[in-house]
């Protein structure tokens, strides 16, 4: 605690003012109209008590009373208990808070965001006047301040976008960013300036995680010393709390054909400091369809750990798109409610698109390299509905052209069947695609080239091809020879929910795809030949799923698709591939990401909170909506050419983990202590003695 | 009239009016009035009650002849019976400054009030004669004294008392010589007062103080029946202020500077001399042959009547309140 103006305590001589009073102040004789005054008689010629002290409660209120009066003039203020200082000399600053969804956590009954606010306005208080001050927010939807002499606008500034920039005051938006990706900008308000050779700083208020304070460098590339300050003082804890991270689903046909498992990943962060003992925490989560509650489970939570729960749930008949959310069960005092439920749309007849490129057309539908696939895919139409289309090479080659990689915006599996490998520019877009979610299956033949695979999917590929041989005329061997199929893997995610023979096990290959081991592509094995080579193997790119059929689709290397088990293979593949996907229900968009429409007409919007916007297409054909910033459902147009799609926040943002944030050195005589004025708190309580006097005084004169 | 009525209703409290109700105003002694009325006469007259007997003379009316007396005494002998008289009742109502001391009905001058009118209420409603002497602000008035029966008598006296505002000094010696010629013979006289300053002059108390009971002495000698009615507040007897905060003692009468000291100072002196003030007056009575009365205001007026007929009846002692805290 220091004193901003320690002059002013000479006040501190008035405190003998009601002293002397109470000491010398008479008390005023309370007046009595007597008869009998011929029977009183002074007894002394003055009875005036003079060398006591009147009144002693009333005088120690006025006394204190005085004393913070003084105090208060004094300006009181406490240094920043983060132990911030600020530069000495003026210079030209940029005060860069964190406006990201982490700042939601309240601490101490308030937002990180408002005590970054409040950080703020004794920093600006601190700042050496003459002093240029800017200011930036991580979130670059949020008002930027350039260089200016006047804090006040800052401040205002700040407190506005506080106030009125989330959805509730001291709320930020849910956006997701880190402190980091704000400095450049930062670093431009500096860049501008023609302050010369002034010190220039960079104040970064946020929270001490990863993504905050955590993600920033010590200095800009600008040569701005960048000054961490954390929204809480490190002494403080800050709340642990429990986010529902993801939510996944997909069809369960082995109990249903509408049932649906929903899963979600729930992880409890931990207070911080972290809890000594690694207790663990029993929380119920709760599924909603709609509105209606229909399962709940409990889940136990240790620290830090991600928990996957797990409902299912059947799908009426006439459910076409169901609005399900996955959400804490009592989520009431949760210090970060925007991460306490999470939103999907559940689609029981979400028909795959496949997309299959054929290689090897012919007249004849027997010969044509598609025809068992499509047949295969035909056969399973009763459960899962798949709309299969068949592409030409150059047709597909005329599409990325056109569209680019928008070409397989609708398409969940693109089958590369024998096709001869396609173009750079095709082989990119379908890259750009798979890394985005779709599936690809790629089976060989005749016109595979294993070096031009190799070259243009080579971070596909789940094994480099080497070369394909005939399996027949191995070295040394005169008859024809054959690689029979080893039983399948059941283990196999693509085989969920198959038991047993899967009914290949007769199958011939005469030729077969080599592939090159490469222990860390870390593929999947399906399949294999009874020689040991793999047969299926499968691979994840990011979102998406690679598969790879050593032989071919047809009866050119092998007798496959002659095999009964041949059409719950290509069932449980095309699901398999395509299952990161439905999982999305086609689309998951995160907070604030703008969404396209295609539309023709004005088309309308219903938002998670219920209202509804109205938007206009273009001359193309597509309407934007930016609005996107309330995580839920969101459901555009109505009857068939209903779009829905649903926005979640993102997990990172969830992290409250702690990290050091190494406070910046400046010179001892180049910093001033950032300090908290208290001399408000100090008003305060002398209202409250004034208050108490006036009482004081009313009972005494009441007397 | 109707006037005089309310003003009588504000002056007796409604308790007191109760209490009126079959009283009778009974004089121990006997009266001697000009009219007939209901208080045993002096004199011998036309009557029930038989008195005594004596020898006719000349000029008798000899329907008043005893005859068995006659023949047991062979001689003219009247039978003489017991007149009933009227009684002339003058109140002496000192309405000094001090008497505005006390709170509603503990109010000195209301709880006097109260005694004074319902005393004449009562005669006049049994047919005696009534009259008022009032003593206030240094001045005496005694338009009123000389006692009347007329029938608005009340009313008016009624208005006039209403009227009346305690201030300044009663002086008590103008107002016995103003009052001595107005006096019908043998008439009651009730003197209603606080009795703790009788004069204007502070310095010459005692000899004020000396000279009334030498007045209200002589009324005595004169035949008149005196009864003093001393009206107290509780706190002039008990003196209520113990502690040490400073008082600022104010005179009603103005006739004393104001004092302040606290009232814990004051106190032993005050009660001691109160008291002796108190013995002073209860001697001064018992010497001249008056009757007292003394009352606290805290007393109920109702109550304070009734001790007052009783005392005139002479059924009852003064039984006066203990003046001692």
């Amino acid at each position: 605690m220091t004193l901003l103006a320690p002059l002013l305590l000479v006040g501190m001589v008035a405190l003998g003012l009601p002293v002397a009073a109470h000491l010398l102040g008479r008390q005023t004789p309370k007046p009595i109209r007597f008869a009998a005054m011929r029977f009183l008689t002074p007894a002394e010629p003055s009875v005036t008590p003079r060398r006591t002290l009147q009144d002693v409660p009333l005088m120690l209120v006025r006394l204190l009373l005085l004393l913070l009066l003084v105090l208060a003039l004094a300006k009181p203020a406490s240094t920043d208990d983060a132990g911030v200082a600020v530069v000495a000399e003026p210079h030209d600053a940029v005060i860069l808070i964190d406006a990201s969804r982490s700042m939601e956590l309240a601490v101490d009954d308030e937002t990180l965001l408002a005590h970054a606010g409040a950080r703020a306005q004794a920093l600006l208080g601190s700042i050496p006047s003459g002093s240029r001050i800017a200011l930036v927010w991580s979130d670059p939807g949020a008002p930027v301040v350039p260089l200016g002499n006047e804090p006040g606008q800052v401040l205002s500034a700040i407190e506005q976008w506080i106030d009125r920039g989330g959805p509730r005051p001291g709320v930020p938006r849910p956006g997701s960013w880190t402190m980091a990706e704000a400095l450049p900008r930062a670093a431009e308000l500096l860049a501008d300036t023609a302050g010369g050779d002034r010190v220039r700083a960079i104040y970064a208020i946020g929270d001490a995680t990863e993504r905050g304070l955590g993600s920033l460098p010590s200095t800009t590339a600008g040569g701005a010393v960048v000054i961490p300050i954390p929204a809480v003082s490190p002494s403080t804890p800050t709340p642990g709390h429990v986010s529902i991270d993801e939510i996944q689903w997909e069809p369960a046909p082995d109990l249903d054909p509408r049932a649906v498992r929903v899963s979600a990943v729930v992880t409890r962060h931990p207070a911080q400091p972290q809890d000594q003992v690694d207790d663990v925490e029993q929380r119920e989560v709760v599924l909603r369809i709609g509105d209606a509650e229909v399962a709940r489970t409990s889940v136990d939570l240790p620290p830090g750990a991600p928990q996957v729960v797990e409902f299912t749930h059947t799908l009426l008949e006439d459910d076409a798109q169901v609005a399900a959310t996955v959400e804490l069960a009592d989520a009431g005092n949760d210090p970060m409610p925007s991460d306490d439920r999470r939103a999907t749309w559940l689609a029981a007849d979400d028909a795959l698109e496949v997309v299959v490129v054929n290689g090897d057309p012919s007249e004849l539908r027997a010969h044509d390299e598609v025809f068992f696939l499509a047949t295969a895919v035909g056969a399973t139409a009763d459960q899962r509905r798949m709309h299969l289309r068949s592409l030409a090479p150059d047709q597909l080659a005329d599409r990325v052209d056109t569209e680019g990689a928008r070409a397989f915006a609708e398409t969940d599996v693109l089958v590369l069947a024998n096709v001869r490998a396609p173009s750079v520019k095709v082989a990119e877009a379908i890259e750009e695609q798979v890394r985005r979610g779709m599936g690809l299956w790629i089976s060989v033949g005749d016109r595979v080239e294993a070096d031009t695979y190799n070259a243009r999917f080579d971070d596909l590929l789940p094994l480099r091809m080497r070369e394909a041989i005939v399996v027949g005329t191995a070295p040394g061997r005169a008859e024809a020879r054959v690689e029979g199929l080893a039983p399948a893997d059941l283990t196999h995610p693509a085989f969920k929910g198959l038991t047993g023979d899967l009914g290949l096990s007769g199958s011939r290959a005469r030729r077969i795809m080599l592939l090159d081991p490469d222990p860390t592509r870390r593929p999947a094995i399906a399949l294999s030949f009874s020689s040991g080579a793999p047969a299926l193997l499968t691979r994840e790119v990011d979102d998406g799923r690679v598969a790879l059929l050593t032989t071919t689709v047809d009866r050119d290397w092998a007798d496959l698709p002659l095999r009964p088990g041949f059409v719950p293979l290509v069932a449980n593949v095309l699901g398999y591939l395509a299952d990161t996907r439905r999982g999305a229900a086609g689309s998951r968009l995160a907070v604030g990401e703008p969404r396209t429409l295609r539309t023709e007409t004005p088309i309308a919007v219903r938002l998670p909170d219920g209202r509804t916007v109205s938007l206009a297409p273009d001359e193309d054909g597509a309407a934007e909506l930016t609005d996107t910033w309330q995580p839920g459902h969101y459901r555009a147009g109505e009857g068939e050419a209903t779009t829905v799609f649903s926005v979640v926040v993102d997990a990172a943002e969830s992290v409250t983990d702690r990290v050091e944030v190494d406070p910046v050195q400046l010179d001892a005589e180049q910093q001033v202590a950032v300090s908290v004025p208290r001399w408000r708190e100090v008003l305060w309580l002398a209202l409250l003695l004034l208050a108490a006097e006036a009482l004081l005084r009313a009972r005494r004169r009441r007397d | 009239m109707a006037e005089s009525i309310h003003a009588l209703g504000r002056l007796v409290p409604p308790q007191l009016r109760e209490q009126m109700r079959g009283q009778a105003l009974v004089l121990s002694r006997r009266a001697l009035g000009r009219r007939h009325g209901r208080h045993a006469s002096a004199r011998a007259g036309v009557g029930l009650d038989f008195r005594d007997h004596r020898p006719y003379v000349a000029g008798d009316d000899p329907r008043r002849l005893d005859w068995r007396a006659m023949a047991r005494r062979d001689r003219p002998i009247l039978r003489q019976t017991d007149a009933e008289d009227e009684l002339s009742i003058t109140v002496l109502l000192d309405a000094n400054g001090g008497m505005a001391y006390g709170e509603g009905a503990a109010n000195k001058q209301a709880h006097a009030m109260a005694l004074g009118a319902g005393l004449l209420w009562l005669a006049q409603r049994q047919g005696d004669p009534i009259g008022v002497a009032l003593g206030h602000d240094g001045a005496v008035d005694v338009s009123l004294a000389r006692p009347s029966g007329s029938r608005d008598r009340l009313g008016v006296l009624a208005h006039k008392l209403s009227e009346l505002t305690p201030a300044g000094t009663c002086p008590w010696v103008d107002l016995l010589d103003a009052l001595a010629p107005r006096l019908a013979r043998r008439s009651l006289v009730v003197v209603i007062s606080d009795l703790i300053e009788v004069g204007p002059d502070a310095a010459r108390t005692p000899e004020t103080e000396a000279a009334l009971w030498r007045g209200l002495s002589g009324l005595s000698a004169r035949g008149h029946e005196v009864v003093v009615v001393q009206v107290l507040h509780p706190d002039e007897i008990e003196f209520p202020w113990t502690d040490d905060r400073m008082l600022r003692f104010e005179d009603l009468r103005k006739i004393h500077d104001t004092l302040e000291s606290p009232g814990q100072r004051l106190r032993d002196a005050y009660l001691q001399k109160f008291g002796a003030h108190l013995d002073a007056i209860t001697s001064a009575c018992e010497h001249a042959g008056l009757r007292l009365l003394r009352t606290r205001t805290d007393e109920p007026a109702a109550a304070a009547f009734v001790r007052l007929l009783g005392l005139l009846a002479g059924t009852a002692a003064a039984d006066n309140v203990e003046a001692r805290p």
